[in-house]
């Protein structure tokens, strides 16, 4: 029951992308709303999951679920740059990609998340659990090509960035309190 | 079975003027409702200016009124494009008067009611293209900044022309966020003097026959087509004619990104976006960007000294 709600949670931007796209037809400019919106949910959801042991302990149950919800995500963000940017393009999609330290860093967050969706299962899960650390390092990348995609930032944008200090903080607090008990 | 009256027989060349006149209506029908749905479509403001048609001879396909007044780059009030049109509702532009100063035989400040009386207005259909990669064609209306510019008659040591946007923080919210601002302000930008006397550079008052929407950058912008938007200025202070190439905002932000010239150039690259092919709004399918946005015939001249990879 609470798993199905969830699961519909998670599906809002989805649907609201897909309402406001082929339905309202609302979005001038087509590609950059879907960048827009599958990557700002992607982050979100991500930086949500390992925040849930500081605050949600109890949605920790459904952190898989989330954190696939945050790949999916970030694959139709990397479909919208695939398909609709480079016109399904191989070589120049390429090409971009090794040109542009934003959009690299975006594919190799992009590489680290299909790692860890692939090793989700249960049985993957037990023997490379502890590589699912790479998340970190994944949110760092991506906070970077989000601040990178702009063309200067905003006073929402700082927020966001401050937010994720803050969190970092209590994260790294907790991890060395853990450690020194 | 009951005998027929002949009375009741409709006489066939009545029933036949039934049946035209039933598929006269249905037309009619049709046609107002396509066209009731076509205006709606379009969504076309009610024209308030007197101008010279554009006879489009490119056949350019003209962006929506909606699409360009709901989607706008205008720092001074927010860096969201949707967000600028709401927020420039409240902005005040009557009695707007531009400064015209510098090196000039004839300075002048001018209400710009009065500038639009001045010159005769024509329209001018033109390519629009982001340095972000998006696009639209807009059928501006205004009149060419050369004729403004013969009017102040510029000394001979006059070599580039800079553009002020207005620096009022009761009107643009980013204005007043003092450190915080997104920009530094007021927003500067800089022509050489050929390129403002390149009868393509447009001083524009309005767009789809109405005067400009504040978002669009009212009451006066300027408008230069074969570079990237940030160039084209918008809601004009003031005017000066210099000697020394200025530094522009965007310059001034970021030189390793923007340049003075800002030519659209789809072999230079932004290190960022790419600038091959452009995503014409409302286009699910992005399009290739031409050299100089497809005016390479009327402004190449002016930059065949001058290498373009590196003067960005």
């Amino acid at each position: 029951m609470i798993r199905g709600l969830i699961f519909l949670l998670l599906l809002i931007p989805f649907i609201y992308l897909v309402l406001e796209l082929f339905i309202f037809q609302r979005a001038i400019d087509p590609i950059k709303y879907i960048y827009t919106v599958t990557g700002a949910t992607a982050i979100t959801l991500l930086f949500f999951t390992t925040t849930l042991s500081l605050w949600f302990k109890k949605l920790i149950k459904y952190r898989r679920m989330i954190g696939l919800f945050g790949f999916f995500y970030a694959f139709l963000h990397m479909c919208n740059f695939f398909i609709l940017d480079m016109n399904a393009d191989l070589l120049f999609a390429f090409k971009e990609t090794i040109d542009k330290p934003f959009i690299y860093l975006g594919m190799i967050s992009f590489l680290l998340l299909f790692f860890m969706a692939a090793t989700s299962t249960k049985k993957h899960f037990r023997k490379y659990r502890k590589y699912h650390k790479v998340l970190y390092i994944v949110l760092i990348l991506t906070t970077i090509h989000f601040v990178m995609a702009q063309k200067s930032l905003s006073v929402s944008q700082y927020g966001y960035l401050s937010i994720m200090f803050v969190i970092a903080f209590y994260k790294i607090k907790n991890i060395l309190v853990t450690k020194r008990t | 079975m009951q005998q027929l009256n002949p009375i009741d027989i409709t006489p066939e060349i009545l029933f036949n003027q039934r049946r035209s006149f039933l598929k006269l209506g249905a037309a009619s029908i049709i046609a107002s409702s396509t066209l009731m749905e076509l205006m709606a479509k379009e969504n076309l403001p009610l024209p308030n200016l007197t101008f010279k048609k554009d006879p489009n001879r490119d056949h350019l396909k003209l962006n929506t009124f909606k699409q360009i007044t709901s989607y706008n780059n205008f720092y001074e009030f927010t860096t969201s494009k949707r967000g600028v049109k709401a927020l420039a509702k409240d902005m005040n532009t009557e009695a707007w008067t531009i400064t015209i100063d510098g090196l000039v035989e004839k300075p002048l400040t001018l209400d710009v009611e009065e500038l639009m009386k001045k010159y005769a207005l024509e329209e001018r259909i033109y390519r629009f293209r982001c340095v972000e990669g998006w696009a639209m064609v807009v059928p501006w209306i205004g009149f060419e900044l050369q004729k403004l510019i013969q009017d102040v008659k510029p000394l001979k040591s006059a070599k580039y022309v800079q553009f002020w946007t207005k620096y009022d923080e009761e009107m643009f919210p980013d204005q007043r966020r003092g450190i915080f601002a997104t920009l530094t302000y007021p927003y500067t930008e800089g022509l050489r003097m050929d390129e403002a006397l390149n009868p393509l550079t447009l001083l524009a008052v309005g767009l789809y026959g109405k005067t400009l929407e504040n978002q669009n950058g009212a009451p006066i912008r300027l408008v230069v087509p074969w570079k990237y938007g940030f160039k084209s200025i918008k809601s004009i202070d003031k005017i000066s004619f210099i000697e020394k190439q200025p530094l522009n905002t965007w310059q001034k932000e970021n030189p390793k990104e923007f340049g003075f010239y800002a030519n659209v150039n789809p072999e230079v690259d932004h290190p960022r976006w790419s600038q091959k092919t452009e995503r014409v709004l409302g286009k699910f399918v992005k399009q290739r960007t031409l050299l100089f946005n497809g005016y390479e015939k009327e402004v190449g001249d002016m930059y065949r000294e001058m290498d373009l990879r590196k003067e960005i």
